[in-house]
């Protein structure tokens, strides 16, 4: 069959009111949960599945997507009003899009989430059709020991969300790989940390940690000292984005969208890391790099280009070679297989009909996300006009619920709330973060692949430079450290002489 | 979710107000955990047969996922549950013999369960890449012979390390912990792509998780643990190598409560079982998955899973594979 006879099939399967119909509803029941703060997409997912039973395949793959979409987006809303990311994948968003929220300009931080999420998506959905198979083997080509380079270097985004001092910022990431080592050790299969505790034997729950770390802090701070925010509000303006913001951010949205297209391709990364890296080349490459942090637009595109971008490329190796990135695909292939479908290159020999169609379908549901979210930003966008003394007891309850949702269990909550505090000590004595997360999020999954990697060489570190790959990534990490510390210098070498100065 | 949550509450309230102490098992929502994530095969095979058991038992199945710790968190939430079968479990074969025989850590034994059926059976399959040149478990073991052979699991204390491990030791290797590297990853789609890109020489998992990858001709099957040959799969069963006694290893499904579940529940669960299983949607998908459903009896599941405990902790006790830390 030829490629315009598969095109045909692909356009009469999805050309149905039920196939829109789908799409649709799965946008929107993604953007809806994806705003619920501790709902994140993957629960989301997770709960649309049994619907899908008793759809056509089509039909139910096209509704999961939607679902997953839209949920990656909606996370940024509550990311950017309450600061508190909806679902792991918009914790970067928070970084500048909170601060733009407190000056007034929460809608058009919104819009640029929505634009960057839009653009972001069309480009992965068009990487997906045009280089699967080309994206395909170089997801194969990543063993443990290119995960590990991968990860080193990740790590250095560090430095570039660490704010005013490195120091903090490094004493916020060790907290977070030490919180990370919680759990079972994956190569001997031991307790760590766990002090007897059958709770603790999982590692702490992440969104728990996510949620006490981001929203908790700025609930105990009205709490403690509530006279500062009485009856406070923060207006939003008439503050809309511009195609002149979007043309200035235009840059990073594309850079950020390709970092997602990578790191979405090769399976086991996820969306989070992609953002904070599209978010610290965004910071790194800016004239306003000073303004990063502190409420920038470009910051927000930048985020959000990044994790949106992901969300086609992880089905690159899902319908090329079967395989799951992330917990939101295992669940999509789970559907595949319910319908008896087997993803993998037989799948473009044996159903190209389907692949099209689906192709079709995801092209499409770039456009729905960007309707269904205007249509939601200017929904939840009121948000931002509740006073805090209301808003603040609403939001608690919100992050209660979702972090109890998420595994039922209590202990979770605790969890939060103890975080919580880390919070607000974090946020008192000015140590940010974002370096916590991204340590939390990576360390993980640098010493696992560290470990397998010296488990395949018998421990010798030679297999840690095997291939272009590692000494790409072992290039990229020494010349970033590199830039790093001279920055450092010139930072104190300017600093140095004046604080003589203003002693004499 | 939270709407049902929300729906579950409202409905547990009313119940007890309006029933008396006595009424009859089930007047409220039963709560299911199952102890894996989203899109496993644990968590399809019960999302599979959840429809058809609300029917069944006229009482809506609520299914949280429980995860962590290889099944033990959300094992451990039931366990500590009360018996009065409002409370129950998705037992798997990872989670209630595997790591139970190789675990000594692990905060609960067989005894805190009480089995009310084990529903679905999964065999399993030992696979390597065609580029390994490998085409025949005599290939595999002469290449373990020769060293610098390894496989992927889905984690220490999986059905896939012990099923590697095992198949190895029938086939005559003295000690496949010494002859071979064992490398854990995150989760079973993490330990198969270990095997496509070469990190890895082989796999032993479930049927079910490996079926996309050999019809895709990714991977080649070399083995399947079933008594006869295995739709789909061109590969000589245990028997046909003269190896009948992995037929033992197979992976499972059932149900359980805790070990205080009253005689009446058990019961009502077997009548219940019965009919759920003969439900169409829920066989249709079952057998997609590849998985041979056999409804047991509690006394049936009892001795299945004992004697399955049973030949997996000769295995670790015999090669000191048992963790203690």
């Amino acid at each position: 069959m030829s490629f315009i006879d598969n095109l045909m099939m692909g356009l009469s399967m999805v050309a149905n009111v039920g196939s829109f119909l789908a799409l649709g509803t799965g946008v929107a029941v993604g953007v809806f949960a994806g705003a619920i703060p501790g709902m994140s997409a993957t629960m989301a997912v997770a709960l649309t599945l049994p619907f899908t039973f008793a759809l056509q395949p089509i039909t139910g793959i096209l509704l999961l997507l939607g679902v997953y979409k839209g949920g990656i987006f909606g996370g940024s809303i509550p990311a950017i009003l309450i600061k508190t990311p909806g679902t792991p994948a918009s914790s970067a968003t928070v970084l500048d899009g909170y601060p733009l929220a407190e000056m007034g300009q929460a809608g058009k931080a919104l819009g640029m989430a929505l634009w960057a999420s839009c653009t972001a998506d069309l480009i992965s959905n068009l990487a997906l059709i045009l280089f699967a198979g080309f994206l395909a083997s170089f997801a194969l080509s990543f063993g443990p020991p290119e995960f590990f380079t991968l990860m080193l270097f990740s790590l250095t985004i560090i430095a570039g969300v660490s704010g005013e001092s490195l120091l903090r910022g490094a004493l916020s990431a060790m907290l977070g790989l030490l919180l990370a080592t919680v759990g079972l050790d994956l190569i001997y299969g031991t307790n760590r940390f766990t002090f007897g505790n059958a709770n603790l034997m999982g590692g702490l729950n992440f969104i728990a940690v996510l949620i006490g770390l981001f929203a908790i802090p700025e609930i105990i701070a009205m709490v403690w000292n509530p006279k500062v925010f009485d009856g406070q509000k923060r207006s939003m303006g008439k503050s809309w984005v511009s195609f002149a913001d979007y043309r200035r951010c235009f840059k990073s949205i594309v850079r950020g969208s390709f970092i997602g297209v990578f790191l979405g391709a090769i399976p086991g990364i996820g969306a989070a890391p992609s953002a904070f890296l599209s978010y610290s080349e965004a910071r790194r490459t800016s004239p306003n790099r000073d303004k990063f942090g502190k409420g920038e637009l470009e910051g927000v595109a930048a985020a959000e280009a990044g994790n949106n971008g992901v969300a086609g490329a992880t089905l690159i190796p899902l319908l090329a070679l079967g395989i799951p990135g992330d917990v939101i695909t295992a669940i999509i292939i789970g559907a595949f297989m319910i319908h008896g479908l087997q993803p993998g290159p037989m799948m473009f020999i044996l159903n190209a009909d389907i692949i099209y169609a689906l192709f079709i379908g995801l092209i499409v549901s770039s456009v729905f996300l960007f309707f269904i979210g205007s249509v939601a930003i200017h929904g939840f966008k009121y948000v931002a006009d509740i006073p805090r003394g209301v808003l603040f007891p609403a939001v608690l309850v919100l992050c209660i619920f979702g972090v109890f949702a998420v595994n039922n269990s209590i202990f979770d909550v605790g969890v939060m709330f103890a975080m919580g505090w880390v919070g607000y000590f974090m946020l008192r004595y000015r140590i940010p973060a974002a370096p916590f997360l991204i340590a939390f999020i990576l360390g993980p999954l640098l010493e696992d692949n560290f470990r397998q990697a010296m488990l395949m060489s018998g421990s010798s570190p030679v297999i840690l430079f095997r291939g272009p790959i590692t000494w790409f990534f072992w290039a990229l990490t020494v010349i970033t450290v590199f830039a790093i510390i001279r920055a450092g210098i010139k930072a104190t070498r300017r600093q140095g002489p004046l604080k003589v100065e203003s002693q004499t | 979710m939270n709407l049902t949550k929300l729906g579950m509450a409202c409905a547990l309230t009313l119940g007890m107000m309006t029933t008396a102490a006595l009424a009859e098992y089930p007047d409220r929502p039963v709560n299911m955990i199952i102890p894996y994530g989203a899109g496993g095969a644990t968590d399809i095979s019960a999302r599979a047969i959840a429809e058809a058991l609300t029917e069944a038992a006229g009482t809506p199945m609520v299914m949280s996922n429980v995860t962590g710790a290889g099944g033990a968190t959300g094992s451990v939430a039931v366990q500590n549950a009360k018996g009065d079968g409002y409370t129950m479990l998705f037992a798997r074969v990872g989670s209630h013999t595997v790591n139970p025989a190789m675990k000594a850590t692990l905060p609960y034994t067989l005894d805190d369960f009480r089995f009310v059926t084990v529903y679905e059976i999964n065999p399993v399959v030992c696979a390597v890449t065609p580029a390994s040149g490998i085409t025949s478990m005599d290939d595999l073991i002469a290449k373990i012979n020769e060293g610098g052979v390894s496989y992927s699991s889905s984690g220490v204390g999986s059905l896939l390390q012990l099923a590697a491990v095992m198949v190895m030791k029938e086939f005559g290797i003295g000690n496949p912990l010494e002859a071979t590297v064992h490398i854990p990853q995150k989760g079973g789609g993490a330990a198969a792509t270990a095997v496509l890109n070469g990190t890895v020489t082989f796999i032993c998992t479930n049927s079910s998780a490996l079926a996309g990858f050999v019809a895709n001709g990714q991977l080649t099957p070399l083995l399947v643990t079933t008594p006869e040959r295995l739709n789909g799969f061109d590969a000589p069963t245990a028997a046909e190598l003269g190896k009948p006694a992995l037929e033992q290893l197979v992976g499972w499904t059932g149900i359980a409560g805790p070990a205080s579940l009253t005689d009446d529940v058990a019961t009502k669960w077997g009548e219940w079982m019965a009919t759920a299983v003969q439900d169409e949607k829920f066989l249709a998908v079952m057998e997609k998955a590849g998985s041979v459903i056999e409804l047991m009896s509690p006394e049936e599941a009892k001795a299945f899973i004992d004697g399955q405990y049973q030949t997996f902790r000769k295995l670790v006790d015999d090669l000191g594979m048992r963790i203690e830390g």
